[in-house]
This record gives C-alpha cells, structure tokens and sequence, in this order.
C-alpha cells in the first residue's frame, strides 16, 4: 500500500520539555488512524506539526500526494476551529476554498454541497456568530474538506457534539474516508473501535503502542475465549465444570488464563455441550486496552 | 493575486460590518467640524461662560484658515492617531488570539497577500478618513473665516499628510504582526511619540524625518516647504513604509505558529 | 439674554452636523452593544460610557470595548 505520509523521529521541544518525542508512523492510502492518548499526551501539537502550524525540533514529514505545497491536499479540523462571527457559513466555505485554490464558477455550488453534506445546508445564509458549537464543529469538517484533501487531519472531530450528532458525523466521517486518509484523535473510544484501520497510543509525547486494531487487541486481549450459551443457567454450569479460571458474564462464559488452548477447550466443549451456541476468542473492549497501555503511569 | 482580491474582499465585509468602516471617518469628520468652530466662536464662548473680570477687555488674534488648519493637524496628530492606531492594532494579532487565523494559516496561503490585504484596507479608511476630516473642516474654513488658503495648495497639504497617515497605518499594522495586541498598540503609539518628542528636540538638524511631514505639508498653506527637505523626508518615509511592510510580512508568517488551535 | 435668545444666537447651520454625528456614533455602538452583549467589562457600564461621553464614548466602546467571540 502507498503511504501518503512518513513521520520519522517527530519531536517538539518547549523550553526542554518533549511535548512530543521521536513519533514514528505512517499512515496507508484511504486508512483511518485513530491518534488516542490522555489529554496533554500531545496529540494536539502532533497534529498541528502535521498540518504545518508548528515547525518540529527534529524529525521529517514527508508528505506524498501534493504538489509544491502540501498544505493545498491537506485539511485540517482543530478541537475547536474558530471563524469570524461576522461571516456567514457560505462566506466563509468560499475564502476556505479559495484561499485552497478552488476557482471558477462552481465554487459557489461545491461549497453549498459541502454545507448541505454536513448538514448545514439551510444555515448558508446565517452569521457564524450565532452559530452553536455543534454548527461550528460541522462547519470546521466542510472547511476542512471542501478541497478535497488527500489527507484529513481532526483533532478530536466529535467530542463537541451530543450523541445524535456524534453518530452523524461519524458516518460522514466513513463516507470521507472512502477517498481520504483521515489521521484523528479521539479520547472516546467507541469512536476509535468503530473507524479505524491502525491505532497510535499517545502517552507524554511519546508513542507507547501502535498496530492495526485487530493486532492490538490480540496483544493486550491475552489469550482468552469466549463461549456464549443459550440462557445463564447452562453458562453457570459449563463454568463450574471447567477446569480453568472461568467467569461468568451474562450469557456466556469468559474463560482467561495462556495455560488454556482453543483445543483443550473445544475438547472438553463437545463433552459439555449443553446450551453452547457459539465459542470464539474474547475480544477486548478498546477501553481496557487503554487503560492497560496509557492509563497506567 | 487571487488570494489577494479575496483577502481584500474580507477584510472590506470585516470593515463594514464592524462598523470600522463608518466610526473611523466620523471621528475625523468630528474633529474636522469641531476645529473651525471653536475658533470662531472662542469670544462668544469665552463670554457666555463668564468668569472674566468685571470690564476685561480681551481680544483674540485673529485666526486665519491656515491657522485652523494647522490646530486642527495638532489634534489628529494625537486623538487622530490615537483612533488609527486603536482601530487596527488588533488586526493580526486578534486573528492569532482568537484563533480565526488558525483555519486561515494552515491553507497554502501567502502572507504578502495576507498582510498588504489588511495594508491596503487599512490605508484606503486611514487616509479617506483623515481627507474627509480635513474635508469638513474645510467647507466650516471657507464660510466662517475671511483668509483661506488657495485649494491647490490646501490638496497638496493633503498629499503630504496621507504619506504621513501610511506611515502611521504600516507602523501599526507591523506591530500587530509581531506582537500580542496590547504590546502592538504601545509599540506603535510609543514610537510615533516618542519620534515626535525627538522632532521637538533636534528636528531642526534632523530634517529628513517622517515626523517633520506634517510642519512641510502645512508650510504649503503659508507660502510653500523647502522643497529639498519635503522631498528627503518623503523619500525616508517611503523607505521605512516599505522595510515595515517587508518585516510585517515576515513576522505574520513567523508569528503564525502562535495562533490558537 | 434670555435662554431662548441665546439659542437663537447658535448658528445651527454649522453646529447640527456636529450634534448628528454625535448621535449617529452613539446610536452605532448601542446597536452594536445590543446585538453582540459581550464586552470587555460589564455591560451597563459600556451603556454609560457611550451615552454620557461625548464622541469619545462610542469610540472607546468600538475600539477597546467590544470583544470578538
């Protein structure tokens, strides 16, 4: 797979202190990264090294799929983006988009498409002063893609919104990312579990664990199984005959320990096989994966 | 180019709707009325407020147009510039503090067009707005007071001020490319005082200064400036516009990375 | 003099552009004032400080006084 961008050795430095030390990543082609650590983990000046609003200490970018200036393919959504009061939203799509490059006599059209994509299609006319922060999230995203940008940088996309809003945009954000490579932080890890092709632990500026989700979760899940049965009282059973460290959780039984092989467990399965109707490996929630990898000091 | 025209197209809509576009003139149309006014009617003024001794004769020099014109300069010299350098002192330095600048400096963007966009807007109000000052005091000149200075010369008067008020402009808006709003005011107003001291001091050695502008274009209305002078003074005053404007470039790109994400 | 004939003595002609600058500035900037409500600083004491000061007042108010959001 093409990397439409290359971190190597990423460090910034204020007054000796390393906000953020040696990252070191890439991120594929039409990919979603979540960048996910605790706040002050510096995922904010990450992103703003990468959208070319801090010059790094040390370390390269190297940026594939612009021209002479990368900033023209690159959109950026800070936490919370900041547009003149005065303006209104389509105003402020067109100097986005010009100021972009986008010329000629369809800017007008593509910026109210844009608009009307993030749900903001009747509020063109309004003054961004009396915009909502929900309103001003959404236009943040329209600016942030009304170039068409080959690579979509979102600090934390959706932790301004409420839920209905949050589920909205996260579609959007899928429907994007059929054309894009979308680098986000988030400390919502929902969002993380459900739009996400690799996952970048962040903790004190530095990178402490990073892989596709499926691997992550293999690493930090153990090697646990989970058999799910038809009704509590079978799965109540199944965990006292085990000869493992089994617990119960609902319907099913979560079985722990590295001394347990699928084998083994198929094995003794099939001798006690009332009520089972489905066995696999426990997947982690993303939640202790953090706690497990970040949370700790 | 392009960007250019549209910068320029929003710093003109962020001029209207601030209400920049219509207060800054009207002071200056203010002050220009209020000159010519005060001076004609001093005696009556003085005499209606009383307080004069019993029988106290006292009678003011007569006052010719020149000599408004030259008062009046006196007060845009201080509140003008005062209201100039209050009205653009933000006009960087609140787009970085806001953080409206930070969605502005992450587009490939040039800032010479950034810059001299928000150079040009500001110019064009700063020196419309001292001409329609002057403006109006002058239609009050011309009914009220019997020797007025010729038209041709009262234009050139007005030339001479304008290079003076883009000094002024550049000046203010340089500083708010390098420093935080407040800082920006202060080193603007600093050094245009602080000049203007230093004119008071030695200007009669130093005579090619941007401070000296105002004493040359008003000499135009009482006979005429050394020429030699006004056109050194001139030309210093251009220079420094320029290298301002150069430096104020380079700060807004380098100051760029302090806006708020 | 009377009152009425020392209001008769101004010459109106000349001083009402004064008078209507005076009102248009205050008028502005109570709009203003009214339509954004967040200054630096209370905001019934921005009221004042346009109404009572002459010029000065809306000026202060539209230079130091409004705050961008």
């Amino acid at each position: 797979m093409n990397a439409v961008l290359e971190v190597s050795g990423l460090t910034k430095q204020y007054d000796g202190v390393r906000a953020v030390d040696s990252l070191t990543f890439s991120l594929a082609e039409h990919t979603a990264t979540a960048l996910i650590g605790p706040n002050g983990s510096g995922k904010t000046t990450t992103l703003s090294m990468l959208a070319g609003l801090l010059r790094q200490s040390s370390g390269t970018i190297r940026f594939s799929g612009a021209g002479k200036d990368p900033r023209s393919a690159i959109g950026f959504l800070p936490q919370y983006p900041n547009f003149f009061p005065w303006m209104t939203a389509i105003e402020y799509m067109e100097l986005a988009a010009g100021l972009t490059g986008i010329g000629g006599r369809d800017v007008r059209t593509a910026c109210e498409k844009t608009l009307g994509f993030v749900g903001l299609g009747d509020a063109g006319k309004k003054r961004i002063g009396g915009f909502s922060g929900g309103m001003k999230q959404r236009l943040g995203l329209a600016q942030a893609i009304i170039h068409r940008p080959a690579l979509l940088l979102l600090d934390e996309p959706v932790s301004a919104l409420d839920p209905a809003g949050r589920r909205e945009v996260m579609e959007m954000l899928k429907e994007i990312g059929e054309t894009s490579t979308i680098l986000y932080s988030t400390h919502i890890l929902n969002d993380a579990e459900e739009m996400t092709d690799q996952l970048l632990f962040l903790r004190s500026g530095k990178l402490i664990e990073q892989g596709p989700l499926r691997q992550v979760r293999e690493k930090y899940g153990g090697s646990g199984f989970r058999v799910s049965f038809s009704d509590r009282e079978a799965a109540e059973q199944f965990a006292g005959a085990a000869p493992w460290t089994a617990r119960v959780d609902g319907p099913a039984v979560m079985i722990s320990g590295d001394a347990v092989s699928m084998e083994a467990l198929l094995r003794f399965a099939s001798e006690h096989p009332a009520g089972i109707t489905g066995i696999g490996r426990a997947s982690v929630r993303l939640e202790d994966i953090f706690m497990k990898v970040v949370g700790k000091p | 180019m392009n960007q250019y025209r549209l910068f320029l197209g929003k710093e003109w809509r962020e001029q209207a709707r601030s209400f920049k576009l219509f207060w800054v003139p009207l002071v200056f149309i203010f002050f220009g009325a209020l000159e010519p006014l005060t001076y004609h009617f001093l005696p009556q003024i003085l005499e209606s407020v009383g307080n004069l001794p019993e029988g106290s004769e006292f009678t003011l020099p007569e006052m010719t147009g020149a000599d408004v014109y030259a008062s009046l300069t006196g007060q845009y010299q201080t509140v003008g510039l005062l209201v100039l350098v209050l009205a653009f002192m933000g006009s960087l330095s609140g787009e970085r503090k806001s953080g409206t600048g930070t969605l502005l400096y992450v587009r490939p963007i040039s800032y010479a067009a950034y810059y001299l966009s928000k150079w040009t807007s500001a110019v064009l109000l700063g020196a419309a707005s001292l001409w329609l000052g002057y403006g109006m005091a002058a239609t009050y000149i011309v009914q009220l007071y019997d020797q007025v200075p010729d038209l041709r010369d009262v234009v050139l008067f007005l030339l001479v001020m304008a290079v003076w008020i883009v000094f002024v402009v550049t000046l203010t808006l340089t500083a708010s490319a390098s420093l935080p709003t407040g800082g920006a005011a202060g080193a603007a107003l600093g050094i245009l005082f602080i000049g203007m001291m230093i004119d008071g001091l030695v200007g009669t050695y130093w005579t090619w200064s941007p401070w000296k502008l105002q004493s040359y274009g008003l000499a135009y209305l009482t006979g005429g400036p050394d020429t030699g002078d006004l056109a050194g003074a001139l030309i210093v005053t251009a220079v420094l516009t320029a290298l301002l404007a150069l430096f104020g470039i380079l700060q807004a790109r380098r100051n760029a990375a302090k806006a708020k994400v | 003099m009377s009152i009425t004939e020392q209001l008769a003595e101004i010459p109106w002609g000349l001083v009402w552009p004064l008078i209507a600058i005076q009102f248009v500035l205050m008028t502005a900037a109570l709009i203003d004032l009214n339509k954004k409500r967040s200054t630096n600083g209370p905001i019934i004491l921005w009221v004042f400080i346009i109404i009572f000061i002459n010029t000065i007042g809306p000026i202060l108010y539209f230079t130091v006084g409004r705050r961008h959001s």
